[in-house]
C-alpha cells in the first residue's frame, strides 16, 4: 500500500492506477485501498500543505491522480463508501471560477463524503434544492470574489425556509476565507479544501 | 512635493513629505464616476475620466489604466462573457489545445480585442495628470496570461505533463506581455505594474515560480525598462513570503505583500525594496472607516524607520468597497513622514 500512497501524492497517474488494480489483483478490498491508500495519500497531503506550503498544481496533481484510482475501483453505476454523508457543494451565483471548488471535490471525496456537485454560478435555490433532495448534511461553497458574499448570506435563511435548518453551511476561497463566519451568516469560513474536511469530520463527531 | 516626487523619493530610500498612498482602484473607478461597469471596461475615453473622476474623489498617489485579467487574453482571441456588473471572464480560451500554440498570432496593441482602448485611455490619463500623479498601467504576467489563454485547469496539468510545450506558451505570453507594455509606455504610462497571480505559492509551488516563471519575469521587467518604465513593479497575491526574496532577481523594485504576510515578514524578505500593501481588501467592504485608519496607521508605524513603503491595500479594492473606507486609507497618511 505504500507504493500506491507515495504514487499518488506525486501525482502519477498512471502508476497509481495500476498499483491499484495489482493489490485488487493480489485480493486487497476496494474499501482497503480507499482507506489504506487514498485517504492516507490525502491526509499526507493534507499535513504537507500548510497555509505557506498548500498549492494548487501539486494538489491537483494528486486530486487527479486519487480521482482516477477511485474511477477505476468504483466504475459508473457503483459507489464509493460515504462514511461521511453527503455534502452539496457550488461556486455562487455572479462566481464562475470553479478551481476550489474542484479540488475540494475530490479532497472530500477522497474522504469518504458522497459530493453533489451544483457548479459554478450556482443560484442559491438550487444549492438548496440540492441539499434538500439529497438530504445533505452541510453545503460548501467557494468564492474567489467579493461580489458573491450577499449571496452565500442567503444560503442559511433559504436552507431554513425549507425546513433544514440543521444543514452546515461552509464557506472559503480566495474571496471568502478573508471573512469571518458572522460575515457571511455560515457555521465556518475555512482557509483551505482541507480545512473544511477537518472541520466537516468534526462536526460529524470523527476524528479529524 | 506632488505625488511622483513623493514616489520616487520614497523608491530610492529617502524621505518624503508624507507615505505615499496607492489604492489599488479598478473597477471601483466605475463606480466613483457614476458609469455601468461594461462600459467602463469597454470604453478608454469613460475610463479614463471615471479614474479621473476617484483621483479627484480621494487624492491618492497614483491613477491606474488597468481594466480587467482578460484583456491579453481576448487580444489573442478568447471570447469573453459579460455580465452586468461583473468583470468579464473568458467564455472560450484562445488555446483550446496547446499543441496549436503555432496558429496564434501575437496581438497588435493598437488594433486587437479592447488592447486599443487601454491605450486610449492612458494618453488620457497622461494628458490630465502630467507628471503630478503617477500612471500606473498593466501587464499581466507570463504564467497568468498562459493561465488566461489555456484556462487555469488546463494550464497547471500541461505544466507537468508537457513541461516543454507549456514554456513555449509561456514564451508567447512573455513576448505579448512585452509588446502591450511597451505600447503602455509609448501611451504615457510611467510604468506598468506586472500583475500575476497565477505565480502565487497558492497556486504554484516557490520552485517551480524560481525555475520557470522568475527568468520570463526579468525579461519582461528588462524589456520595460528599455521601453521607459520608471520602475519595476511586481504584483503577486497571497501567501508570497516565500517567493518575496526572489523578487530581486526579476529586478523588481516595487514589491506588493498581500494580507496574509505580515510587515515585518515582508521587510524581512525584502531588506532594501519598496514595499506596496497589504490592508485586507475585503475590509474595504465589510470594516469601518476608523478600522481601516487604525490598520493603515500601524502599517505606516511598521514601516517608519524603514521607509520604501507606499500604503496599499493587498490586492484589488472591490468594486462594492465603501467609498469613506477608501477615504479612510487614504486619509491616514495625512500628517505621516
Amino acid at each position: 500500500m505504500d507504493l500506491l500512497v507515495q504514487l499518488l501524492m506525486e501525482g502519477d497517474r498512471t502508476g497509481a492506477v495500476a498499483e491499484a488494480e495489482r493489490l485488487v489483483g493480489a485480493g486487497y478490498r476496494k474499501e482497503e485501498l480507499v482507506s489504506g491508500g487514498l485517504e492516507v495519500a490525502m491526509k499526507g497531503l493534507d499535513s504537507k500543505c500548510t497555509l505557506e506550503e498548500f498549492n494548487l498544481l501539486e494538489i491537483m496533481v494528486a486530486g487527479r491522480a486519487v480521482m482516477d484510482v477511485m474511477k477505476r475501483l468504483y466504475p459508473p453505476g457503483t459507489n464509493p463508501p460515504a462514511t461521511g454523508g453527503t455534502v452539496v457543494i457550488a461556486t455562487p451565483e455572479g462566481d464562475v471560477h470553479d478551481l476550489g471548488k474542484n479540488i475540494l471535490r475530490f479532497i472530500l471525496t477522497a474522504n469518504g463524503y458522497r459530493v453533489v456537485d451544483c457548479g459554478r454560478d450556482c443560484p442559491v435555490a438550487t444549492i438548496v434544492e440540492a441539499a434538500r433532495e439529497e438530504g445533505a448534511r452541510a453545503v460548501c461553497v467557494s468564492g474567489l470574489i467579493t461580489s458573491v458574499i450577499p449571496v452565500v448570506r442567503q444560503i442559511r435563511g433559504s436552507l431554513a425556509a425549507r425546513g433544514l435548518d440543521g444543514v452546515r453551511v461552509v464557506a472559503g476561497g480566495a474571496a471568502l476565507k478573508q471573512a469571518v463566519p458572522a460575515d457571511l451568516d455560515v457555521d465556518y469560513v475555512c482557509d483551505s479544501a482541507f480545512d473544511a474536511a477537518h472541520w466537516l469530520d468534526a462536526d460529524r463527531g470523527a476524528d479529524p | 512635493m506632488n505625488s511622483i516626487e513623493r514616489v520616487v523619493t520614497t523608491l530610492g530610500g529617502g524621505t518624503p513629505d508624507r507615505v505615499p498612498v496607492i489604492a489599488q482602484v479598478f473597477g471601483h473607478a466605475a463606480g466613483v464616476g457614476g458609469e455601468s461597469l461594461a462600459l467602463y471596461l469597454r470604453d478608454g475615453k469613460i475610463f479614463a475620466r471615471c479614474q479621473i473622476a476617484a483621483l479627484e474623489r480621494y487624492e491618492y498617489d497614483a491613477v491606474f489604466a488597468l481594466m480587467d485579467a482578460s484583456v491579453e487574453t481576448e487580444a489573442v482571441g478568447s471570447t469573453l462573457a459579460w455580465h452586468e456588473g461583473r468583470y468579464p471572464v473568458v467564455a472560450s480560451y484562445a488555446l483550446q489545445d496547446a499543441r496549436h500554440l503555432g496558429r496564434l498570432r501575437q496581438p497588435d496593441p493598437e488594433r486587437d480585442g479592447r488592447m486599443p482602448e487601454l491605450l486610449r485611455a492612458a494618453r488620457i490619463l497622461r494628458e490630465e495628470v502630467g507628471d503630478e500623479t503617477l500612471v500606473v498601467g498593466c501587464v499581466l504576467g507570463p504564467l497568468t496570461i498562459a493561465a488566461q489563454m489555456l484556462g487555469m485547469e488546463k494550464a497547471l496539468y500541461l505544466a507537468v505533463d508537457d513541461p516543454e510545450r507549456f514554456e513555449a506558451v509561456l514564451d508567447f505570453a512573455t513576448s505579448v506581455a512585452i509588446a502591450f507594455g511597451r505600447a503602455q509606455l509609448d501611451a504615457g504610462v510611467h510604468l506598468p505594474v506586472v500583475f500575476d497571480p497565477a505565480s502565487s505559492p497558492a497556486v504554484v509551488p516557490p520552485r517551480y515560480f524560481r525555475e520557470v516563471e522568475l527568468p520570463r519575469l526579468r525579461d519582461l521587467f528588462s524589456a520595460l525598462r528599455t521601453g521607459g518604465s520608471a520602475a519595476s513593479w511586481l504584483h503577486i497575491v497571497g501567501p508570497v513570503a516565500p517567493i518575496l526574496p526572489l523578487f530581486p532577481e526579476a529586478g523588481v523594485e516595487i514589491a506588493n505583500f498581500d494580507y496574509p504576510v505580515d510587515a515585518d515578514e515582508a521587510m524581512r524578505a525584502l531588506p532594501e525594496t519598496c514595499l506596496d500593501g497589504n490592508i485586507k481588501s475585503l475590509s474595504f467592504v465589510t470594516a469601518s472607516p476608523e478600522a481601516i485608519a487604525r490598520e493603515a496607521g500601524a502599517l505606516i508605524d511598521a514601516f517608519s524607520g524603514r521607509g520604501r513603503f507606499i500604503l496599499s491595500s493587498g490586492c484589488e479594492i472591490p468594486l462594492e468597497a465603501k467609498e469613506e473606507n477608501v477615504a479612510a486609507m487614504v486619509g491616514a497618511v495625512r500628517g505621516s513622514v
